[in-house]
């Protein structure tokens, strides 16, 4: 299981999801959705939602070839997602109602954007 | 709990048989740095992998049929199988350890972390859903079935792989957040990481090729041992690389272009590796109203300010001022639609329109109404909205500048004008501070005195002795903290000005203008400019404290400031500011441009341009001129062109440095010519073939009008030395001591000196050029034999002047009037000593037309050359000046008087009234000069006469006609006398008169008596709104002129109400001189060229009089006419 790698990397079209920073091509979060995260963004098909789960303000790239072992991977909180390109920081929030659900869940939401570093 | 019990026990089993793997794999790994046995138990399950995949291989190299195109896990399951059968226990479960695995390794991990050990426990106990329990359970369950039904499918066995990892992607679980970030550092048991060289550039595509290669060579026999790479922006040229060991980064690496492993391979050092990831660019955010620059397009680099922008911070929406082309082809107009396209094909060939605020009027003009179309406020054209006046538009927002916008107080003013509508709302300057703030962190240096403007120290100031980064390090000055050194951020601080300071500015437009401090306001730093007298405003981080005065080279190149210089063949302008090295450039049609040096074909030369006014009057260089329409600007002539376009320059504008450009025909002489002037007009000279009789007559009518020129230019010449021998020519042109003449052999101009070409008259005779030509050009049609005979013998002599006379003019008074004239004046050293007090009483009396006839048509021409010498304005203190040029002259002797008189009618002497030599009129002509004694004890005018003997050597020539009278009986001192020096004092005498200008208080000559002239306050004058003083009299008690960009202010006493004292400070243009009403009354000429004189009034002035008759206290009988408006009544001496 990863997520789908973006053939080109200069492409400015890729997009880094805002809830676990993966970065994909917007027609592969239209397709497949978020590897890690569809069961609540739910941007499968849905573009809508993938131009307000997703940015394109990110920067840094990181090749998470092997998540379980990687300290990168768990530094970024990304250990348990999938093999796959993420971003080391990407600006903006998800949409009030993921956090709302998050909340629900007893989930603590950590932006991206590297804003609370405790 | 038997789960986890169970995966301990297969932990513990793993761990053992990885014992002799991994030291298999330790081996290998030569580079291996952590030999830590703890190290080892946490790696232990990636090496276990790749021991499976090891064992794997020789296992399927063995049995063929064996696939690897199945699913990893599939894989995974029949290797467990086969583990399963080859080493007890080792079962297909260890592949399912995922999370409990992943669990109990940081539970170990953090094992002295007791409390977050727990933590994490129960957390996972509690966050883990139920379901993921369950599906665990059910898994393990499943697996054990697995284990023992060998019978199932491989298609069953993949279903029910991808139906398990289906159902576990699903839930979003989050379960690491909760840690804290500061328990996430990296310890010694991760895996290292590595800094490797890559080309700039190539940063993420070789993190992306990592990526892919890992995925491709992942089931070939040598798969990539790197854990991750990363790259990040603001770190260019390399590339971090997860992994154990550099031989793994450098295998990882191998094959791929724009990595340079020879350039090293660096471990970072573990306290380092964590703030690789916390990098955070600087970056500026956008706030509403934020000022930005566009990166590209059209609007490339223009200034921009946020409007709004989207969540996700991609698109800004921003306003800015619209460049719309005003000049489209032809068919875009006609379907834009169609058009657009190819408009932005030939977009980049094209030029920028210029910015411009969107008028609805101009773009339905150009483009027509179907493509503007009104939506509530704002206009849409051309997909556009515009609002305002503004382009408002969404831009991307990395296609907007953020950073070092740097915006300028032009572009922002024009920003804030345009959104108030009016400019009377101040322009946010802290704004503009802000936004330039980071810029002023790199102009903070050491020695700098500056001030804490926000902080805990805010207020403090001293003087910065070292700078560290961001940080300062200040001596802070006054108070209780004098000589304490404190550290402060560098962008806490600025420069620190107070009023007085002499100050440099360092950089931005107004770069190198040094002036003094008038005003500080936060970080905006007003100054006066050494230079231009303006006040600047400019940001204190800008400027330095400097001793210099500014250099305010005006000077760029080979053009200077207020040349007239070429731009195109059609275009001319006038430079009125010069910059480092560019000019500002007035054009003729108003518009300002900036031109470098080499766009400047050549300067234009318009010294000898004339144009003619509104009155059909000549209209010159340094004119002072008025328009009659428009505006009503005052201002000097700087420069005409083409007889049209006037430039003039008044420094009372603040606009483009006070220069601007007008029409010839809109403009009017501030002084006014009189009417004689007109009447008699300037051509009464041009008509008087006198004038014309020096230069030999054949081509010097051409040449009236144009002043003291050389009266050689015209003149036959013959040459007497050098190559051209022998030849002759006529004198086309002089300067200096060269001349060009034009032989009359060869049609050829050549440059001789003057020396060698000697005056030709038509006799062939030769004779030096310096010397007096004689009149033969109209003696001879006049007086063909005896003139010529009769004089030929001594040219020099009065009787070859009075044939002169005669023979010019067919003048009825000539026969008479020759003789006693010149008799007169040439046997009597004082000639007019008798003659001047009868003259008075005719002149004073009756408008004796050769009193006016004497004076003005000879010498208007005359009198308005010196002014392109003059200063400007004050031709009154050009008078001053040539009467004190004067003054050493008359000391020479006891006859200077009289030597004066005769340098007057020595350039009257051509005239058409000559028989006014030696007549009573005579006096009139020359009356003036009985007032030098006036003049000659007014100190002010006595240091000015340099002024005019520099540029007068042209005067030098004109001597040979009054060299005529005085050989006739004068002595040689007569000729020093009519020196240059003295020869503007003969122009001044018919110096137009002229209207007071409002500041005539001011003029130095008027020191002695200024207290004593009565004022009254004309508040309707200067636009001052003073009312309450109107029509109030009194008198200056303080006239002291400030710089020309301030009001000019006087102190005025009010006498009116007897045993009040009222003192008021008044403008200077609202005090008007009160003119003299009765006889005997002390009045002061204010203006002109008596200026300063005290006279007393001899008749009472009628309503309407234009003069009045004056005279001195001393000599009543000395009378004279001075203009009613140059008067000024005076109160008694010791009157108050």
């Amino acid at each position: 299981m990863q997520a789908a790698i973006p053939p080109q990397a200069r492409s400015k079209s890729l997009r880094a999801c805002l809830l676990c920073s993966v970065i994909q091509l917007p027609g592969d979060f239209r397709k497949h959705g978020c590897p890690n995260c569809e069961e609540i963004l739910q941007m499968k098909g849905a573009p809508d939602r993938i131009s307000s789960c997703t940015t394109t303000q990110f920067d840094g790239i990181i090749a998470v070839i092997d998540p379980d072992n990687s300290w990168v991977a768990r530094w970024q909180r990304t250990a348990k997602y999938v093999r796959g390109m993420y971003a080391v920081r990407v600006s903006g929030r998800i949409p009030e109602d993921v956090e709302m659900e998050l909340e629900r869940r007893n989930i603590k939401y950590r932006p991206r954007d590297q804003s609370d570093q405790d | 709990m038997s789960d986890e019990e169970d995966q301990h026990m297969f932990r513990n089993e793993e761990e053992d048989e990885d014992g002799h793997a991994e030291e298999d794999e330790n081996v290998e790994d030569d580079d291996e740095v952590m030999d830590d046995s703890r190290k080892k138990n946490k790696s232990s399950r990636r090496h276990q992998e790749e021991d499976d995949e090891e064992e794997d291989d020789e296992e399927e190299e063995d049995e063929d049929d064996e696939e690897e195109e199945e699913e990893e896990e599939e894989m995974h399951g029949r290797k467990g199988k086969k583990r399963a059968k080859h080493r007890h226990k080792r079962s297909a479960l260890s592949r399912f350890l995922d999370i409990e695995a992943e669990v109990s390794e940081e539970e170990e991990e953090e094992e002295e972390d007791e409390e977050y050990g727990a933590d994490t426990f129960i957390t996972n106990e509690h966050d883990v859903d139920d379901d993921v329990t369950r599906r665990t359970n059910a898994l393990l369950d499943s697996s054990r079935h697995f284990e023992e039904e060998d019978s199932r499918s491989p298609e069953e066995i993949a279903k029910a792989v991808a139906r398990r990892h289906r159902d576990r992607a699903a839930p979003y679980t989050g379960d690491m957040n909760e840690i804290p970030q500061r328990l996430l550092m990296p310890s010694v048991h991760d895996a290292s990481l590595w800094q490797v060289r890559v080309k700039p550039g190539r940063e993420r595509d070789i993190v992306f090729s990592l990526m892919r290669k890992a995925i491709d060579v992942e089931y070939t026999a040598r798969p990539l041992s790197i854990v991750s790479a990363f790259q990040r922006d603001s770190l260019p040229g390399m590339i971090y690389v997860e992994a154990r060991s550099s031989k793994q980064v450098q295998e990882a690496c191998n094959g791929l272009v724009g990595v340079y492993p020879s350039r090293g391979i660096q471990l970072v050092p573990i306290e380092e590796m964590a703030s690789l990831l916390q990098i955070k660019k600087q970056e500026a955010t956008l706030d509403i109203g934020a000022w930005v620059r566009i990166r590209r397009g059209k609007y490339a680099g223009d200034l921009a300010q946020v409007m709004d922008q989207t969540d996700t911070g991609e698109d800004v929406g921003v306003r800015l001022i619209p460049r719309i082309d005003m000049n489209p082809r032809d068919d875009m107009s006609i379907d834009p639609q169609g058009k657009k396209r190819k408009k932005t094909a030939t977009g980049p060939g094209s030029m920028r329109p210029p910015q411009r605020l969107f008028n609805y009027e101009e773009i339905l003009k150009v483009y027509g109404r179907k493509n503007v179309t009104k939506r509530n406020q704002a206009f849409v054209f051309q997909n556009d909205t515009y609002k305002d006046g503004f382009l408002e538009k969404d831009f991307k927002a990395n296609a907007l500048i953020t950073e070092d916008v740097n915006p300028t107080l032009d572009e922002i003013t024009q920003f804030t004008r345009r959104q108030d509508g009016g400019d009377d709302n101040p322009v946010n300057l802290s704004a503009i501070a802000e936004a330039s703030r980071k810029a002023a962190i790199s102009v903070l240096q050491p020695g700098d005195h500056v001030e804490v403007f926000e902080g805990e120290q805010s207020g403090v100031h001293g003087v910065v002795d070292e700078i560290h980064g961001e940080i300062v390090t200040i001596t802070a000055q006054g108070l209780d903290l004098e000589g304490q050194k404190m550290e402060i951020a560098a962008r806490s601080v600025r420069k620190r000005f107070k009023p007085g300071d002499h100050v440099k500015v360092m950089a931005g437009q107004n770069a190198d203008e040094t002036g003094l401090v008038v005003s500080v306001s936060e970080n905006v730093v007003t100054f006066v400019s050494d230079m231009s007298m303006q006040e600047i405003s400019v940001f204190s981080k800008d400027l330095r404290e400097a001793a210099e005065v500014g250099s305010g080279s005006n000077v760029v190149g080979n053009y200077e400031l207020y040349d007239l210089v070429q731009l195109d063949a059609q275009t001319v302008g006038v430079i009125f500011k010069t910059e480092r090295d560019s000019f500002r450039v007035l054009d003729q049609h108003g518009q300002v441009r900036l031109v470098q040096p080499h766009q400047i074909s050549m300067r234009r030369d318009s010294h000898r341009a004339i144009a003619t006014d509104s009155e059909g009057h000549e209209l010159r260089v340094n004119d002072n001129v008025k328009e009659v329409d428009g505006e009503g600007r005052k201002g000097r002539v700087l420069h005409t062109h083409q007889s049209f376009f006037a430039f003039l320059h008044n420094r009372d504008i603040a606009e483009n440095s006070g220069v601007f450009v007008t029409r010839t025909r809109s403009l009017a002489s501030l002084a006014p010519k009189s009417n004689v002037l007109k009447t008699a007009g300037a051509d009464l000279s041009k008509m008087n073939p006198a004038m014309v009789a020096p230069t030999g007559g054949m081509v010097g009518s051409g040449n009236m009008g144009r002043g003291p020129r050389d009266r050689d230019i015209g003149a036959t010449v013959t040459v007497i030395k050098g190559p051209h021998k022998g030849y002759v020519g006529t004198i086309k042109d002089t300067n200096g001591p060269i001349a060009r003449v034009e032989l009359r052999t060869g049609n050829k101009i050549i440059m001789i000196e003057k020396t060698k070409i000697y005056r030709r008259y038509p006799d062939g005779r030769l004779e030096p050029l310096d010397k007096a030509p004689r009149n033969t050009g109209f003696a001879t049609p006049a007086l063909p034999g005896p003139g010529m005979g009769g004089y030929g013998g001594q040219p020099m002599n009065n009787g070859g002047r009075t044939p002169y006379n005669s023979g010019k003019t067919p003048n009825p008074y000539s026969g008479d009037s020759r003789t006693p004239a010149w008799n007169a004046s040439s046997r009597t050293p004082n000639p007019y000593s008798d003659s001047r007090t009868p003259a008075w009483n005719a002149s004073s009396r009756t408008p004796n037309p050769y009193a006016d006839g004497g004076r003005t048509p000879a010498w208007n021409v005359s009198s308005r050359t010196p002014n392109p010498y003059a200063t400007g304005a004050n031709a009154g203190a050009t008078s001053g000046a040539g009467w004190g040029g004067a003054t050493p002259g008359r000391n020479v002797g006891g006859w200077q008087t009289p030597g004066r008189a005769t340098q007057a009618p020595a350039w009257n002497a051509p005239a058409p009234q000559n028989e006014g030599w030696g007549s009573p009129s005579r006096g009139v002509a020359s009356a003036p000069t009985p007032w030098d004694s006036w003049s000659a004890p007014t100190p002010g005018a006595a240091p000015t006469p340099g002024l005019h003997a520099g540029p007068t050597p042209a005067y030098a020539t004109p001597a040979p006609h009054i060299q005529t009278p005085a050989a006739g009986g004068w002595s040689a001192d007569a000729h020093n006398v009519a020196t240059p020096g003295v020869m503007p004092n003969v122009f001044e005498l018919t110096n137009p008169d002229e209207d007071l200008d409002g500041e005539w208080m001011f003029e130095p000559e008027l020191v002695n008596y200024i207290g004593r002239v009565k004022v009254i306050v004309d508040s309707k004058q200067g636009r001052s709104n003073y009312s309450e003083y109107n029509g109030r009299r009194g008198r200056i008690t303080t006239a002291q002129k400030v710089p020309t960009a301030f009001q000019q202010t006087v102190l005025v006493r009010f006498m009116d109400r007897p045993g009040q004292s009222e003192e008021v400070s008044l403008p200077s243009s609202c005090v008007v001189p009160v003119q003299p009403s009765y006889s005997n009354e002390e009045v002061l000429v204010l203006g002109g060229k008596r200026i300063g004189n005290a006279l007393v009034i001899r008749e009472k002035p009628e309503p309407g009089d234009k003069k009045v008759v004056v005279s001195s206290k001393e000599t009543p009988l000395n009378i004279d006419n001075v203009p009613m408006n140059l008067v000024g009544a005076m109160y008694e001496e010791g009157s108050f």
